[in-house]
Formats: structure tokens, sequence, C-alpha cells
């Protein structure tokens, strides 16, 4: 009788003094980097209400064991019991890690999943896999399952476009040139102010009357492809149902478009508000329709007023890939409403951080 | 030299525990003392950070099912209290000694009771939009007809200046860098969401997503 009673306050107890929840790393061993250590320290799962609360810590040391420099990584972060549909990753780009150099990769995670799910003795499981590596001459290494190489290959090209530019700054500008274009970015970094937003597959529910907004695309001069006719249902402040059209202008077959979709609110302000991603396949001089089935939502103080976009990046079948030069960029109308590449708000967070000379000396380094 | 504020002084400030005097006196030294204004947003972003997750404390069970549970419940107890015959008028004069309860009476009564306290700490617990689950339940149950859905009705991805996060079936998942705020975020129309972190001490940038499937 007092086992029955005490097994589950035991239980109870234990519970509400926090579980170490279970992680694992999976590192294929025939990949180009290999696991020097890991570090759960801090990790537990707590009763929160009627919910487990998991706080994941990992530290990562992986070691380049391969002849080439690493210039990015994907990590694919799995939790099945908690998101049956989802899943999560951390990618570290703009790394310049040398043959059997090590780095880190930190990944901090917050769960909340039903008190029954899941096995009650061992506790949530949180799996970590390698999903690719991108190395300095753009070869990728991995099962790609996140779509890692062509968004860190975009990434990559997006760095020494700009770390090219930044340079030549330097050169050219001297110490106050670079400075001004730092100040310059950080500006237009904090400019770039947007309310949060929401992605849902289909339709959300809202009661508010509808109607079709159209879509203004903006002029890319040296852009492969041509979006045109764009057009989404719009409420107060949600959109759905995006379509346009785009066409191949270049000579070579394209298999993916990107489009950046920004939205002007009531006050006139406009921001980017998603990526319009589309796998195709475009001859030379071929058209095509998009229809992504997503619907974006603001909160409710936003009211859409307009919408426009640009093309943001293309991938041809063979493979290459373009994307916008710092002149097409630096164009007014796109200035304030394209984001700064990775690289570039990295450099700028060294220059906030560590000051100039230390933004030299990375732009150095390689 | 600088003199530091005390740790407990700027804990309070964070929280907006101090008076007007001593909050003029601490703002004027974190003006001046980097150090100590670290801590003072450590502190704030900590706060912050717990406010954010208590307010969306436990999405993590199946609403729906649950409001039905409870639901159930409430009518096993009212149907446990209408068993009991009605109390019949005494023909007799009262007696002075204690009445005992019946036995339906006391399980009908606890049950009414465990369940209310249950349903009022749950109540308490939830997130406002579980309670809208719940509320929209207990309304089908009261006007016998259905109540439109609200927004959330499938997996949702979100980006915030406060980072990423997947909602979906009751579970959440976010995936962030720490104390880290993100530099920017973004999200895609194929159904996920990117946050960029930059570590100040080593320059380098991590960038996490969500992903529906």
């Amino acid at each position: 009788m007092c086992s029955k009673l005490f097994t589950p306050l035991l239980a109870i107890a234990a519970m509400a003094a926090g579980q170490t929840p279970n992680g694992h790393i999976d590192i294929p061993k025939d990949s180009p980097v290999s696991m020097v250590s890991v570090d759960w320290s801090g990790s537990r799962a707590t009763p929160r209400g009627g919910a487990y609360l998991v706080d994941v810590h990992a530290s990562l040391t992986l070691l380049n064991a391969s002849q080439k420099h690493i210039r990015g990584v994907s990590l694919e972060v799995l939790a099945q019991e908690v998101t049956p549909g989802g899943k999560g990753a951390v990618k570290v780009p703009s790394l310049d890690v040398a043959p059997r150099d090590s780095f880190s990769v930190r990944i901090d995670e917050t769960l909340l999943r039903p008190l029954g799910g899941g096995n009650p003795d061992t506790g949530p499981m949180v799996e970590v896999r390698l999903d690719g590596v991108l190395f300095d001459d753009l070869s990728f290494y991995g099962p790609d399952k996140l779509n890692s190489q062509r968004e860190m290959t975009v990434w990559e090209m997006e760095a020494r476009r700009d770390r090219k530019y930044f340079t030549a700054l330097l050169q050219t500008g001297g110490r106050d040139g670079l400075r001004d274009a730092m100040l310059a970015s950080l500006n237009r970094q904090a400019d770039a102010r947007r309310p949060g937003v929401q992605v849902v597959r289909g339709r959300a529910t809202n009661s508010d009357p509808e109607h079709e907004v159209q879509f203004a695309f903006l002029h890319m001069p040296d852009a492969p492809v041509e979006p045109s006719g764009g057009m989404a249902r719009v409420t107060t402040n949600e959109a759905w149902a995006p379509r346009f059209e785009v066409r191949n202008l270049s000579k070579r077959p394209v298999s993916y478009v990107e489009i950046g979709w920004i939205v002007k609110d009531q006050t006139g302000n406009e921001f980017l508000a998603a990526s319009l991603p589309a796998d195709l396949n475009l001859a030379p001089g071929q058209g095509a329709r998009v229809l992504p089935d997503a619907t974006i939502k603001f909160p409710d103080r936003v009211a859409i007023q307009g919408m426009s976009g640009f093309v943001s990046s293309v991938q041809f079948s063979d493979g290459s890939y373009w994307i916008p030069s710092r002149g097409t960029i630096d164009q007014r109308d796109l200035r304030n409403v394209v984001s700064p590449s990775p690289e570039e708000q990295r450099l700028s967070q060294i220059y906030i951080k560590k000051g100039l000379d230390a933004l030299i000396q990375e732009l150095k380094k390689f | 030299m600088t003199r530091h504020a005390k740790e407990t002084d700027l804990a309070l400030f964070a929280s907006g525990d101090v008076s007007r005097w001593n909050k003029l006196r601490i703002n004027l030294h974190l003006n001046r003392c980097t150090r100590c204004r670290e801590i003072a947003e450590a502190y704030q972003t900590d706060r912050e950070r717990l406010r954010r997750e208590a307010s969306k404390m436990p999405p993590g069970v199946d609403w729906e099912h649950l409001a039905a549970e409870m639901t159930a419940n409430i009518r096993v107890g009212l149907e446990a209290g209408e068993c009991v015959a009605p109390r019949r008028k005494r023909r007799f004069p009262v007696r002075r000694t204690p009445v005992k309860m019946g036995f339906g009476w006391a399980v009908a009564s606890a049950a009414v009771g465990v369940t209310f306290l249950i349903g009022v700490a749950l109540w308490l617990n939830f997130p406002s939009s579980d309670r809208e689950v719940l509320g929209r339940a207990f309304g089908q149950l009261l006007h016998g007809k259905a109540i439109p859905l609200s927004d959330e009705s499938g997996p949702v991805v979100e980006a915030s200046s406060a980072g990423i996060e997947l909602r979906e079936n009751g579970g959440a998942l976010k995936i962030s860098q720490g104390a880290l705020h993100p530099v920017a975020v973004s999200v895609s129309a194929q159904g996920s969401a990117s946050a960029r972190y930059v570590d100040a001490d080593t320059g380098q940038m991590t960038i996490t997503s969500v992903y529906v499937q």
C-alpha cells in the first residue's frame, strides 16, 4: 500500500527536481568533421503546469578532418516527440577552419511537450545530425535534408562579395571610408525594424474583408529572371495565396528562384516580410507561374497597404548561382529593405564590439 | 577608480523595484560603467526571458482533449449529485445531533470540489491561446453550437525580435544561442523561420532555423 503511494510521489518529486534530457549527436564516421567533445551541462527537463519544459544546452567541439578549409557547417536538430512535423537547425556560415583545426558550435533549444508524451524513463530525446559541410572551393558534403547546400553557398557568395566590397573601401577610402560604410550599414540595420511575423500553411482564419493586392516588382538590372504579374489576397494584417510569374532571361536553365516579399504598412514603413522560394525548371526564355501555399500574418497593429518584390537569388541547373551585386542592393529603393548578408552583419558586429582595428584584421584573414 | 554599484541594487533596478532617487543614481552610474550596465542588462534579459517563458507556459498538452475530459468530469460530478434523491421533508423534529452526510453526497461533493480546484489551477496556468480552446469547448457545451476556430489551427512558425519558434499540436520548439539576442530574423513562405546571432567574443555568426515539414 505504502509503496503504491510513494512510487508516484517519488516520481513527481524527481520530475520537479528536474531531469536531464537525453541528447544524441550523430556525425558519420566518414564525414569531413569529427566530434572532439560535447558538453550538455545545464540541460534539464522540468514539469511546468501540464507540460515538460526542456532546456537543451549543447556545446560541440568539431575537428576539420578534411584536407580543405571549411566555410560553413549545418546541423539538423530533431525533437520528434515535441514537434512531430517539425525540426530545427543550427548553421554556422563565414567560418575559416583549416585542416586539423577545431571549432565550436553551440545549440540552445527550448522545448515544451505534454507530460504524458514520450517515454518517462528515458526523458525527452533530442538528436543532432550533421546536415552538411561547405568547403572553400564551394564543394559540399552531407545529406542536405534542409537544403543547406543552397543556403550556405549563397551565404558564402554574399560573404565573398561583401568582404571584397569592404576591403576595396579600405584600400580606396582608408580607415575613414571603412568606418563610414560600417556606420551606414549599422544605421540601415537599425532602421530596418519590422514587426513579428507568423507563417502558416494554407489559410489562417480571419473575418476581416479581403481584397487582392498587386506586387510591384523592383527592377534588378543584372537579374537572370524577371518576375511579373504578382498578386496576393490580403486582409488587414494577413496576406496569403501569393502568386507571380517568372521568366528566364538568361541563356542557362534555371532550377530555383527566391523572391524577397516586401510589405508596406499604414505608416509607409517598408520591410522585408518573407522570402518566396520556388523550385522550377525553366529553360532559357521560358516562363512559369509560381503559387506558394502560404500565409503570413502580422500583429494586429499592422495594416498591409502595399506589396513589392525583388529577385534575391537564382540557382541554375548546372549548380551555379546568381546573387545581386553590391551596386544593385545599394540602389535607393532596395538599400533599406534588403537584409544585409550574414557576413556584413558579422563584420558590423565586430566593428561595434571590438573596433575598427579588429575589423581590419578580420578583413585580412581570408 | 569607479566604484561599482551593488549587485542587489542592479537586480532591483532591473526589476524596477528601486526608489526614484536610487533609480536616478543607478542610471547615472550605468551611463559611465560598462560592467554594471552589462550586469543590469543581463538581469533585464533574464527577467524578460522568464516572463516570456511563463506567459507561454504549457502549450504542451492536447487542450481539446483536456477540455473534453474536464467537462466530462464535471458532468460526472453533477450527475453523481443528481443520483442522490432530493432531500425529503422531515416529519419529525430536527435533531440537535450532527446529521450524517450520505456516502453519495460526499463522493459527489469531493469530485466536484477537486475538479473545480484542478480546473481553476490549470486555467490560471494556461496561456491565453489555450484558454481560448477551453473556452470554446465550454461554450459549445453551454450553447450547444460550434464556435469559430481560432487562428492557430495548424503548425505555425514565428519570427520576432525575441527569436524564432515552431508551435504545433501543443508542443513548441525554440532554437537560440543562450543569452544572445538575434541581430536579424526572417521567414520563408515554405514554412521556416531563421534567426541570426553573432557572438561578440569570437565574432562567430550562428543562424538557427525551425521548419514545418
